[in-house]
């Protein structure tokens, strides 16, 4: 186990401070013991965890680790959307599924018991240079919707805006698309982005462009719009003023049990709360958070 | 006199147009090599990815990479061989030759992401393969087999006609010809074609990407889903957050097909020293 | 089929080709024992197996791509599925037509640029290239080719697309930055085949046209493209297949907008990379929209391989009409 241990963390930089992997290592192992009778009693210790490709990161970090001190498990994390998490957790083909979305009404009837793992904000950004710092959530609408393609329009130089979207298999563009363009369509020119980072640095080269990502990937290359005059900052998002958020699920069939169950307690454990999941840009479920 | 400018002048165009097709090929290699020798180091290739942007190493792609590949050349490399045979030795033309040249070709230009969906349809899901190296490769095979017969077609049609001649006057039979004299004379050459197909399966990311799935995983068995290292690249160049990490994947891949470049090479010169 | 293929054999005459070796050695198979025989006839046949695993891979290319995709023409319609300009699957409109628009101006900008520059290095690699410059070229081509195509993509995303920003002043995705990239890529086809082309053509006809004092543009210009004529022109057809089908170096550098854009410097999507975007959440009709992609896609590509046929038949028949 500790070979295990020392061949994945000591020879790459790891999220985690070395004390605290071993102690995580130890209260695992020590867990591991108090629970093996019920362990014996099934037979698959595997489990497959599919879905959101924007939660995709903290269950496949957390695989790692929960495998790391249990080698004799294995938790396969695929990211293939949100859509497809609900769905291949409702069939059977997935022990976990991961959203970053509520359901549907259409897949309430699922029976789906639900674990809220994180929050995820939502920072629309733009490049440093454009005078632009705030947008109300209207204008931030009608950009997107092509109503609005000139940033002299809504207080700022006169350039034509570019705009930047994400795929539609991505959870943060569901998220976008619900709270602020509240299912009104996007303009059909955007530029379409699979990934956070690409976003972000087209935003951070072009001057009039804009898009939105979690606000955890905010960095100094571009600026974070106020909305509806309140900034995006992790304190506004906790104290729920800050308008563009959601919170991050793992869906399972019922009550999660056995592997699975041991392997979420994992993921709201403080080991990844506090440094996975804050590394992959979203706010810890646990740790203040309560509402 | 006018005659000679418009020469000189038309001479240069064909000259830089040249000069351009090389300078391209240098600054895409240089470019993947600049940025990715940094990040080269024996960790970056012997340790797993981890943390939330795939830091660390890159070894279960570069398994899975090349797993599938050679899973994939085990699979083509008899069958294509011994079409090749048929085509090269047997067949008379006609319009059952014609059919297996027009599919072969046909086969050839596939575009590799209706290939990607093919495997998924039939392999993974028909065929109830699941996402696995198996399955990938399987996909892959059809993508290699008009390389690899084309190239196999053209190394025993250069084998000298006499040598044959020599092994029927001494009483070989057909099978014997073949096999004891046409194919080891072709030898190299048909390696030369092999490598080259294994090399482009190593390059292919529309195919592999529906049919041996996008988690990380160092396969074991035919059976295991992972990730290739074109897929890891893909998907860390759009992510766009761990910037490093792509071009060192980059550059492995290039280093990879340059290798199976310079390999199919060796063996070629190898050939033409022999013949 | 088999039965057909030996009695084509068995009634072929005698003479010197090695085809014709096999008529002559079966022959004098049977001066060999029974076992031998029935072991050399066994062989041949599984070699034409082996041969026909080709064929077996176009018709289950067909039937598998096809029946998932079928479904889109029934139910939609051809008319609505081709010509409908809305591609909005979520909310059940599956027009393609923005996606061929874009697979066609995407494929056709590469072809301006890309075809100059393939055929020009064509004809430097068969007539101009003293052998040392020939060995750098023509490796450098053979190698282009090897180049996979998400390195290609790649680079054009972290180097070409911001150059297109900066000149544009926009994003730097679209139809430009698809055809640089796709340019460099289909190059080593439409060369390698073009020069294979220039230098089947026997040299007695370039020395009699030196000989008339013609230059060696001239030379080119006026005697050996035009006898390649047909050579260069399957060139191009295969390296319009290569830049239809061509997906993850596009997909990284066109933005992905299915619309039809109004400049080429604006988002675009093509065919294949509206396939690689939908994929992860396509299902139900939608996913079926996509194999109907998929159809057309392997449709266009045995098309253009049936045409490329269809020319050099053209070829060989007014060569032995000459």
């Amino acid at each position: 186990m500790t070979h295990r241990l020392v061949r994945t963390r000591t020879t790459a930089g790891s999220p985690l401070p070395r004390a605290t992997r071993l102690g995580l290592a130890l209260a695992l192992s020590l867990s591991c013991v108090a629970i093996a009778g019920c362990q014996a009693a099934e037979h698959d210790n595997e489990i497959t965890v599919t879905g959101s490709t924007t939660i995709m990161p903290i269950a496949e970090i957390a695989a790692e680790h929960f495998m790391d001190v249990k080698p004799d498990t294995k938790v396969l994390v695929s990211g293939l959307g949100s859509s497809a998490g609900i769905e291949t957790v409702a069939n059977g083909s997935s022990d976990v599924g991961t959203s970053s979305r509520d359901l549907k009404p259409s897949e309430q009837d699922l029976r789906l018991y639900d674990t809220p793992i994180a929050i995820d904000a939502i920072a629309v950004i733009v490049n440093r240079d454009n005078p632009v710092d705030a947008l109300t959530m209207d204008q931030v609408r009608a950009i997107f919707e092509g109503r609005i393609e000139n940033w002299s329009e809504v207080g700022g130089e006169d350039r034509h805006i570019g705009l930047v979207n994400r795929d539609e298999a991505s959870g943060t563009r569901e998220a976008f698309s619900k709270i602020v363009m509240q299912e009104a369509r996007f303009d059909r020119s955007a530029a379409v982005l699979p990934g956070t980072g690409q976003v972000r640095s087209v935003v951070a080269e072009a001057p009039g462009a804009i898009g939105y990502i979690s606000l955890g990937f905010v960095n100094d290359e571009v600026k974070a719009l106020s909305i509806d005059g309140i900034e995006a900052t992790p304190e506004s998002v906790v104290d729920g003023s800050y308008p563009v958020q959601r919170i991050l699920h793992f869906f399972t069939r019922g009550e999660p049990e056995g592997l699975a169950a041991r392997y979420i307690a994992y993921v709201l454990s403080d080991e990844i709360q506090q440094t996975v999941v804050r590394d992959a840009g979203f706010l810890p479920m646990r740790g203040g958070v309560v509402r | 006199m006018n005659k000679s400018v418009t020469n000189i002048i038309a001479l240069s165009i064909l000259w830089l147009a040249a000069g351009i097709t090389v300078v391209v090929l240098f600054a895409v290699i240089s470019y993947v090599f600049v940025n990715g020798i940094s990040q080269i180091s024996p960790a970056f290739i012997f340790t797993w990815p981890h943390g939330v942007n795939a830091e660390g190493g890159v070894w279960p792609t570069i398994v899975s990479t090349m797993y599938v590949t050679v899973l994939a050349m085990l699979i083509v490399a008899p069958i294509a061989v011994l079409a090749a045979v048929y085509l090269a030795e047997y067949a008379v033309q006609g319009r059952l030759v014609g059919m297996i040249r027009f599919a072969a070709d046909s086969l050839a230009s596939v575009p590799s992401i209706v290939m990607g969906l093919f495997g998924l349809a039939l392999f993974v899901e028909a065929a109830g393969l699941r996402f696995s190296m198996l399955s990938a490769a399987l996909a892959l095979s059809f993508l290699m087999l008009p390389i690899v017969m084309r190239a196999t077609e053209e190394a025993i049609r250069a084998v000298p006609k006499y040598i044959r001649w020599g092994s029927y006057g001494l009483g070989a039979t057909k099978w014997q010809t073949v096999s004891r004299i046409v194919i080891p004379a072709a030898m190299p050459r048909i390696i030369t074609g092999i490598i080259l197909a294994t090399g482009r399966a190593v390059g292919e990311t529309a195919v592999v990407i529906y049919t041996m799935g996008q988690a990380i995983n160092l396969p074991i068995t035919p059976l295991d889903s992972g990730r290739p290292m074109t897929v890891h690249l893909y998907v860390l160049a759009m992510e766009g957050i761990n910037l490093p990490a792509a071009y060192g994947t980059a550059l492995l891949l290039m280093v990879l097909i340059l290798g199976f470049n310079l390999g199919a090479r060796y063996f070629l010169r190898r050939a033409s020293k022999r013949m | 089929m088999t039965r057909s293929a030996e009695d084509s054999q068995a009634s072929m005459p005698d003479s010197a080709d090695p085809v014709s070796m096999t008529s002559g050695e079966q022959g004098s198979l049977r001066l060999v024992s029974r076992a031998t025989h029935i072991k050399e006839l066994a062989l041949k046949n599984l070699f034409l197996l082996c041969a026909f695993v080709a064929v077996m891979g176009v018709v289950l290319i067909f039937a598998f791509v096809g029946l998932r995709g079928w479904p889109i023409f029934a139910e939609v319609g051809p008319i609505a599925f081709l010509g409908g300009a809305d591609w909005s699957p979520t909310v059940g409109q599956y027009g393609i037509w923005p996606l061929i628009y874009g697979s066609l101006v995407v494929m056709s900008g590469a072809l301006v640029i890309g075809t100059p520059l393939a055929v020009g290095t064509a004809i430097f690699l068969s007539e101009i290239a003293t052998p040392r410059v020939r060995g750098i070229v023509r490796p450098a081509v053979e190698l282009l080719a090897g180049i996979p195509s998400v390195i290609y993509g790649f680079f054009g995303l972290l180097i070409l697309r911001p150059i297109v920003a900066r000149l544009s002043d926009g994003l730097g995705f679209g139809a430009v930055t698809g055809w640089l990239i796709l340019a460099i890529m289909i190059v080593p086809t439409i060369a390698t085949l073009s020069e294979d082309a220039l230098r089947s053509i026997p040299d007695g006809i370039r020395e009699a046209s030196y000989a008339m004092g013609a230059t060696t543009w001239q030379t080119i210009y006026r005697v050996l493209v035009p006898a390649a004529k047909i050579g260069i022109i399957d060139a191009i057809i295969l390296g319009m297949g290569r830049a239809i089908g061509e997906t993850m170096a596009v997909l990284m550098v066109v933005g992905n907008a299915p619309h039809i854009p109004d400049s080429v410097t604006e988002p675009i999507a093509t065919l294949t990379t509206q396939i690689v975007m939908d994929m992860p959440y396509a299902a139900g009709m939608h996913r079926t929209a996509l194999f109907g992609m998929a159809i057309i896609l392997f449709g266009v590509s045995m098309g253009l391989v049936a045409l490329v046929r269809l020319l050099s038949k053209l070829q060989s028949s007014m060569d032995a009409g000459r």
